[in-house]
């Protein structure tokens, strides 16, 4: 493209707008050869700096116009359509597609390359894409010139635009005119021109060459300035060092100031301290007279000597404890106050535990208060003792941290001491419970009439053995007696309760025994007080299992008495009523719960244990003697011994099964019921009676009991005991019946056995066992009188067989009845198959059976 | 009562026997096990024939009952001869659901006062599932009507609800002991209340 163009572009278009033109290219709308328009790179010259993208249009009358405009953050991408240089297509992706021909390949690089640059310094963000363009035009050629450069605008579109235009200045222009313009034929002899012009030069140049040698003197002179100011210079540096050194000085004199100076404040410090020092000693060691008054001779007689002496002695301990340095302690004015402080101590201690034993040993007399309007058992509290010790408390801790020795033997005197009287008050409390329960009643008469199967269970509590008779029973506790019983169970554990506790909290407090060691900062001060150290760093449960253990002995020793006492009335009740374990289990189990003392409710615990273990062996006993139960000769067997004494074993061991303890029972529960299921068919193989009325009367009675009971974890007992049930009564009904019509029974399974083994039913009658005269001899046998005296003589039999109490007559009966009428039945039924038209048929008909039950059914 | 239990000759408390009658599905099974038991059983499963015993206590005297629950459907009502003579009295149950169980009440009674052979049998009819009103069959007073004709009374239960349950079974109770007073005051010339069960079948035969 023609500079002009570019010219008048700048100068048209862009001049009056203060834009700059930067590239232009001369191009063709893509497919539309013949529009051709100027797409121009353009700059504003004012900041904000701008740049542009101008499509111009040449109109007809050679005035160029603007048409399109885009600004350069507009430009979303550029394809080069390929990467040869020879390409005049690209496109320029803007709100959309714009495609455009080059007029040449020079101009579409030099625009793409000045665009590509131009985004490069403008565009920061989402900058546009150059695609299908050789990788030389879109990078940065660090080490051309013209990139020096390119900061300035102006100077980027001079070079851009140097390969083919170099314009000519207006001064240049004239000068070249006024050259021209002196020699008149320039323009027609050129040659001549020329020659003017060399000669020009030449003198010119030699001109040059003598202004040059005349510089020469100047230079020289100014060589000789030159020289003076470098003279001038390091006289300056000279002087300047001098003062440097004097700075020195200055500062190496201040520096021995300040270190004197720090030394002194130390001093100084060190001097206060000692003071403080010396201070603190003397007043931490110093123990004013009127306590040591106090000391010397303790007045514990009166409440305010008494508080006097706590404060004098707190006061001591301060004093011995103090937190003095190690050093410090070597001093011997330090060793002196300390002999005399424990000399105070060993003496104030000395007496303290005098009036401490005294009071231990008066108090161990104490009557306790007990609520005297209260009916019932009581245990005397002793808050009295409590209240008037525990002035005495801090006295107490004070001499747990002081004296350990004296505080031990102190705690031994008042647990025997208080042991003592707690002995007395439990034995008293103890001894009315058991004479409340009832006194020792001498072995009853029947015990020793019992054979021997009662002597191998010969317990100290009356025998209940399920397994045996109840005639034999000698628990004599009624239900009232056993209300009795538990009240003053409950009352004693209840009575124990607040004086445990309370003593309990007492001891605690009173001697401290919540904490480990007691806080001895151990300073050498106090004698005996370099061993205290060790105990200090146990882990914290394994303080509180100790503290725990302290309490607990001394609460054992306290009331040495309790279990064996305990156990005492337990063994009382046991000896009352076998069924003891029952409602104890209930009561020692809640106390267990409820006991805040913990030694109590470890007393309890372990006696929880003792009688659970009882329970169990009362229950194993209940089960063996189920096993060996032994029954008299009876005619009729009828309910066994154990299946009956369980209605009343139920009632006695109901309240535990109502308990939050009921899964203790009901495992033997299931046992026991089970050995009683098993035993059963046992025990009935031994009688006359046949062993299915047993069963079945039994298992019965069993089903209805347990019915009754409802207790959910027997529910599959239950059920066996029906299923056994009906069993044993089919078992009879099937294996007794057949009797009254025996022979006709044998002749006709024989029949069944022919017709089994082959031979047709019809055929049955040819053979000769069989033949119809036989059938006719064996139905003769039954006419009507005779099946009426069978059926008589067996409703007999079944009335001798069962017992009133099994109540089942009238099943069995019914039963019978059907099972009769069956059989008859399946009689009418083969006579019809085997001699069909013999006219043979029994003697009696169904109508006549009916009969006959009609007439049994009346008969009594 | 350990005591007692614990004396040598026990006395035993008196035994009163009921027979429960009615047709099959009517709820006598129901009615005795909600009786015996406090349960109800939803499964129907026909009774042959099943026999309880318990202690209660009847205004403020121990007594002894026996239940025997019968079959409602029964091949030959002969069979039934023989326990409704031994019963002392008799629980005639119908579902007031159902009128065919309600009609079969009348047979029942017959066949009661033929074998026991005494106008005066304690019975009581019973109207069973009062907890299904909205499906009755059988009126009040329809029942209320044969009950009069048969100088009978009549009460309406539910096995379900347990509604009545023990009043049917105290009820009649009471009845049997007045009639056993009764008989005993009529016999008291010979033997005391001992053989009493003897006498009652010498009046009868």
């Amino acid at each position: 493209m023609s500079s002009a163009v570019i010219r008048s572009l700048q100068q048209d278009v862009f001049n009056p707008g203060e834009e700059r033109l930067i590239s232009c290219c001369h191009v063709s709308k893509y497919l539309k050869k013949k529009k051709t328009s100027f797409l121009c790179l353009v700059g504003t010259t004012t900041v904000p700096f701008n740049v542009w993208i101008i499509q111009i249009k040449q109109t007809d009358k050679q005035v160029y116009k603007r048409k399109r405009s885009w600004s350069l953050v507009e430009l979303k991408s550029v394809d080069g359509h390929s990467e040869l240089y020879e390409t005049q297509e690209f496109d320029l992706y803007f709100d959309k597609v714009y495609r455009w021909v080059s007029s040449s390949p020079k101009e579409r690089y030099a625009f793409i390359h000045n665009l590509w640059k131009q985004v490069s310094k403008h565009v920061v963000k989402d900058t546009p894409v150059f695609k299908n363009i050789p990788k030389a035009w879109i990078t940065e050629d660090a080490l051309t010139p013209e990139s020096n450069f390119i900061t300035s605008p102006l100077i980027v579109f001079d070079n851009d635009l140097v390969e083919d235009f170099q314009a000519i200045t207006d001064k240049e222009q004239d000068d070249l005119k006024r050259l021209m313009e002196g020699c008149e034929f320039a323009i027609s002899n050129a040659e001549g021109f020329m020659e003017i012009l060399a000669r020009d030069l030449s003198l010119l140049d030699g001109e040059n060459v003598q202004c040059v040698l005349a510089s020469e003197e100047h230079v020289e002179s100014l060589m000789e300035q030159l020289e003076l100011a470098i003279n001038e210079a390091d006289r300056l540096e000279t002087q300047l060092d001098n003062y440097d050194e004097i700075l020195c000085h200055v500062r190496d004199t201040m520096e021995t100031m300040e270190k004197k100076n720090s030394m002194n404040s130390i001093v100084n410090k060190n001097n206060q301290q000692l003071m403080g020092e010396l201070e603190n000693i003397v007043t931490t060691l110093d123990l004013p007279m009127d306590y040591q008054k106090a000391l010397d001779d303790a007045d514990f007689t009166t409440p305010e000597g008494l508080t006097f002496s706590v404060k004098a002695a707190q006061a001591l301990k301060v004093a011995m404890n103090s937190d003095i340095d190690k050093a410090l302690l070597q001093m011997s004015a330090v060793q002196e106050q300390r002999k005399k402080f424990e000399k105070y101590k060993e003496k104030f201690s000395r007496s303290l535990s005098r009036q401490l034993n005294n009071l231990f040993i008066h108090y161990g007399n104490h009557k306790g208060e007990a609520d005297k309007s209260v009916e019932g058992l009581i245990l005397p509290q002793h808050s009295g003792v409590h209240k008037e010790l525990y002035p005495y408390t801090e006295l107490m801790h004070w001499m747990k941290v002081m004296d350990k020795k004296m505080y031990d033997s102190l705690k031994e005197v008042y647990t025997s001491s208080l042991g003592k009287l707690y002995d007395r008050d439990l034995r008293g409390l103890f001894n009315a419970a058991r004479e409340k329960i009832g006194g020792l009643k001498p072995p009853r008469l029947q015990i020793d009439l019992l054979s021997d199967v009662v002597s191998a269970y010969a317990v100290a509590s009356p025998t209940t053995l399920i397994g045996l008779d109840r005639d034999f029973w000698t628990l004599e506790t009624s239900a009232a007696d056993r209300r009795r019983y538990e009240t003053i169970l409950e009352q004693v554990l209840t009575q124990l309760e607040p004086v445990f506790l309370q003593e309990q909290q007492f001891c605690v407090r009173f001697f401290q025994l919540d904490v480990l060691s007691p806080t001895s900062k151990n300073t050498l001060t106090t004698l005996d007080g370099c061993e205290a150290t060790m105990e200090i760093a146990l882990p914290q449960k394994k303080m509180e299992k100790q503290i725990d253990e302290d309490v607990r002995s001394m609460m054992s020793t306290l009331f040495a008495c309790l279990k064996t006492e305990l156990d005492l009335l337990i063994d009382h009740v046991k000896r009352q009523d076998s069924f003891y374990c029952m409602y104890v289990l209930i009561g020692l189990n809640q106390h267990v719960m409820s006991a805040q003392s913990s030694f109590l409710s470890n007393t309890f615990a372990s006696q929880l244990v003792e009688v659970k273990r009882s329970l169990d062996q009362f229950m194993q006993t209940q089960i063996e003697s189920v096993k060996d139960c032994r029954l008299a000769r009876k005619s009729k067997v009828g309910i066994l011994p154990y299946v009956s004494n369980l209605e009343i074993f139920a009632v006695n061991v109901e309240c535990l099964l109502k308990s939050d303890r009921a899964a203790d029972l009901e495992k033997w529960y299931t046992r026991l019921i089970d050995t009683i299921i098993e035993y059963i068919p046992v025990h009935a193989n031994e009688q006359k009676t046949p062993s299915q009325v047993v069963k079945m009367e039994n298992y019965h009675h069993l089903h209805s009991l347990l019915s009754q009971l409802k207790i959910s974890v027997l529910d599959v007992q239950r059920k066996e005991t029906k299923q056994r049930y009906n069993d044993a009564l089919q078992a009879y009904v099937t294996l007794y019946f057949g009797r009254p019509l025996e022979k006709l029974n044998t002749f006709f399974e024989g029949v069944q056995a022919k017709v089994a083994s082959g031979v047709k039913a019809s055929e049955v009658s040819y053979q000769l066992a069989y033949s119809k005269q036989e059938l006719r001899k064996v139905i003769n046998q039954y006419p009507g009188s005779n099946v009426k005296k069978g059926i008589e003589s067996l409703y007999k039999k079944v009335e001798k067989h069962l017992s009133e109490e099994g109540n089942l007559l009238q099943v069995v009966w019914r039963a019978m009845q059907e099972e009769f009428i069956r059989q008859y039945k399946m009689l009418e039924e083969l006579i019809q198959q085997c001699y069909p038209g013999s006219m043979v048929s029994l003697e009696f008909s169904i109508e006549d059976i009916l009969q006959y039950f009609s007439e049994i059914a009346r008969s009594h | 009562m350990e005591k007692n239990m614990s004396k040598k000759p026990t006395v035993q408390p008196a035994l009163h026997k009921v027979i429960m009658v009615g047709s099959g599905g009517v709820g006598k099974s129901a009615l005795t096990l909600q009786f015996m038991y406090d349960e109800f059983v939803e499964d129907y499963e026909p009774t042959k024939a099943d026999s309880y015993r318990k202690k209660i206590l009847l205004d403020g005297e121990e007594v002894q009952i026996d239940i025997l629950d019968t079959a409602g459907q029964e091949d030959y009502a002969a069979i039934r001869d023989n326990y409704f003579r031994s019963g002392e009295g008799f629980l005639c149950i119908f579902s007031i659901t159902e009128d065919e169980s309600f009609q079969a009440t009348q047979e029942f009674r017959e066949q009661i006062l033929r074998v026991k052979n005494d106008e005066n049998i304690p019975f009581l009819l019973v109207g069973n599932k009062s907890d299904l009103n909205e499906k009755r069959k059988v009126t009040f007073q329809e029942a209320q009507d044969r009950a009069n004709k048969w100088g009978v009374p009549y009460v309406e239960t539910s096995a379900k609800t347990r509604d009545h349950v023990d009043k049917v079974f105290y009820d009649l109770m009471r009845e049997i002991r007045a009639r056993k007073k009764d008989e005993n005051k009529t016999s008291n010339g010979r033997g005391k209340d001992k053989n009493k069960k003897k006498k009652l079948k010498c009046t009868i035969l």
